[in-house]
């Protein structure tokens, strides 16, 4: 899982069937200090996280094990809503 | 599998029903002999193994699935052995 920042949202009427109704946020990755790397995701949003929702994204085939996302064409989902990160000194 | 130090906690009160109940670190990858491999990770813990300042062994990938008791879960990572010592 990484770290991301949620950025915006994406919008789109054509699309695959099984992505109706699901919630596209475009989501910047950062590191555990929330400062910004230089890579995105547009990740399926599976807590309801809002713009400026520091998250947790789940990436790769592991994204299509949630209720939201199973036998759907995505590999990115936001699985949680960051409250806060403790880190002791990583040295 | 991979060796790896636990430095810190993700607190998340709001997550995926399949993480419900399951601690999350953030994970320094380490080399064969200790020393800092690579950018850190955040591992999934659903068994309780680890807390921050032991050294783990974590298992990436769909297979880090497994470690949860019905193998059904979003997670790129978990902890799934404690390192007493690698001699």
């Amino acid at each position: 899982m990484i770290f991301a920042k949620v950025i915006g949202t994406v919008v789109s009427t054509q699309k695959d069937e099984n992505l109706n109704g699901k919630k596209m946020l475009l989501c910047r990755e950062t590191d555990h200090e929330g400062n910004p790397l230089s890579s995105y995701h547009v990740a399926v949003d599976a807590v309801q996280a809002g713009e400026g929702s520091f998250v947790l994204i789940t990436y790769g085939s592991s994204a299509r094990m949630t209720e939201t996302t199973k036998d759907a064409p995505i590999d990115a989902v936001i699985t949680a809503i960051i409250d806060d990160v403790q880190v002791e000194d990583n040295s | 599998m991979k060796l790896g130090k636990i430095f810190g906690v993700v607190w998340a009160s709001k997550k995926v029903d399949e993480m419900k109940g399951c601690r999350l670190h953030i994970v320094q990858p380490v080399s064969d002999i200790g020393d800092k491999n690579g950018t850190p990770l955040v591992v999934a813990d659903p068994q309780n193994i680890g807390s921050v300042g032991d050294t783990i062994v974590y298992v990436t990938s769909t297979d880090a699935a497994e470690a949860f008791e019905n193998g059904y879960a979003p997670v790129n990572a978990s902890v799934v052995q404690l390192v007493d010592e690698v001699a």
